[in-house]
């Protein structure tokens, strides 16, 4: 196009960009306009299906984590404030909370007995026994939301997988990747020997002798000096379902 | 779970390490406080008052999972009994030790307490008679330990509540209460 000469050509061209820069304005508009609508929508779904089933949800664990599931798809987190509709509507944050603090008790109960290191499975079954008078039953998927919730307070909560089985861990301890693996290896049964460990992790004496005696230290191994072999075992409760004989 | 004729025995009875006194200090203070509790728990319920530190107890040993405790374990434990005033050593040897699951004055208030319920304000017992008589059937006295019945007696006399008479011969003592 040929540049137009003088005054009149600069307005129109002025013109011509405020008409774009309206069309561009307007059609953002009615995009976000759009997307509120539909957010506004789904929201009105989800709302109306959480009300619908909300008995189903606090009561059936499966289906509580399926519920979570599909709201973290859509990233809503009814976990995320106490205040807002979620909370009011299923009294979800408040279950997650008493599940928090009952988790933090249980933990304390036990860490005498197994160091501060508790398998998810246990815990899950000591839960569940506390809670026997309420009538919502907790999965294990329950308690890692909440545990996940704990992480907040920055008191060193954690769920930490060794081998195919998680513990939860709440002691600030760092458990390094030899006693993850003596830990595994403990799973069998229940218990390590230096030899044993020596053999199936082909580590040097030492290192073997090293960790474990970290682990006593911990307070997450005991040693056992019984056995008629006279070979010393080491036994770790937070392994065995033996956790829950103390103080709880 | 495991018993011992109707006592039922406790979760950690049956786990290894529990017979092998532990090196790291937190990790036996708490064995130790399960050991101590046990211990106080199964002489309470089948009227023990005398332990032998190297002879049969069944407590001591745990067929089921093929362990004994050393004499070192058995030691510390009683040890930890003595330090509470639950328990004393017989002999300086320390070979023999006296249960107390009830202390001597809890003893002596129990006395108190069966003086009352049977009226013996004013009455007048033989030792025997306290330890395996009728009136005693059914109560913590029914046969109770011989010495730890008399020091609570004496800590009763002591403060006037009873006196101690002597028979015609040595074992046969009495005494006359006065509440």
């Amino acid at each position: 196009m040929r540049r137009r000469p003088g005054i009149g050509g600069l307005q129109s061209a002025a013109a011509a960009r405020d008409q774009y820069r309206l069309l561009g304005e307007n059609v953002a508009k009615i995009r976000t306009d759009m997307m509120k609508e539909q957010l506004a929508t789904f929201r009105n779904q989800l709302e109306d299906f959480a009300r619908k089933h909300k008995n189903d949800i606090r009561k059936n664990p499966a289906f509580r984590s399926q519920f979570h599931e599909m709201c973290a798809k859509v990233g809503v987190d009814p976990l995320a404030s106490n205040k807002g509709f979620w909370a009011e509507l299923l009294g979800i944050g408040d279950f997650y909370y008493e599940l928090g603090v009952q988790i933090v008790d249980i933990c304390l109960a036990t860490r005498p007995h197994n160091g501060g290191l508790i398998s998810l499975q246990e815990l899950c079954r000591l839960l569940c026994q506390r809670r026997k008078s309420a009538r919502e039953a907790v999965s294990e998927d329950d308690c890692l939301r909440a545990i996940s919730k704990l992480k907040v307070l920055g008191s060193g909560f954690e769920v930490i997988s060794v081998g195919k089985r998680k513990l939860v861990r709440s002691v600030p301890t760092e458990l390094n990747k030899d006693h993850n693996e003596i830990l595994e290896l403990a799973q069998a049964q229940g218990f390590v020997t230096v030899e044993e460990v020596e053999k199936r992790l082909s580590w040097p004496s030492g290192r073997v002798v090293d960790a474990l005696d970290t682990l006593l230290d911990e307070g997450l191994a005991m040693i056992d000096k019984g056995h008629r072999d006279g070979i010393p075992r080491y036994w770790f409760p937070c392994v065995s379902s033996i956790a829950s004989i103390v103080g709880v | 779970m495991q018993k011992l004729g109707e006592f039922k025995l406790p979760h950690f009875f049956n786990y290894p390490p529990y017979f092998t006194l532990q090196p790291v200090r937190d990790t036996r203070e708490k064995q130790v406080q399960l050991w101590k509790e046990l211990i106080l728990d199964y002489c309470r319920t089948q009227k023990i008052f005398t332990i032998i530190l190297d002879e049969e107890f069944p407590l001591f040993t745990n067929p089921v999972i093929d362990r004994s405790l050393s004499h070192e374990a058995r030691e510390a434990f009683l040890s930890a009994l003595i330090s509470e005033g639950r328990a004393e050593w017989m002999d300086k040897g320390h070979k023999k030790c006296l249960v107390l699951w009830l202390r001597i004055q809890d003893w002596a208030d129990c006395i108190l307490r069966f003086v009352k319920d049977n009226g013996l304000e004013d009455s007048v017992m033989t030792i025997e008679e306290i330890r395996t008589g009728i009136e005693s059937r059914g109560t913590e006295l029914h046969g109770m330990d011989r010495n730890v019945l008399m020091r609570a007696l004496r800590l009763l006399e002591h403060k006037g509540k009873l006196a101690i008479f002597k028979g015609t011969s040595a074992d046969d003592e009495g005494v006359k209460f006065s509440l």
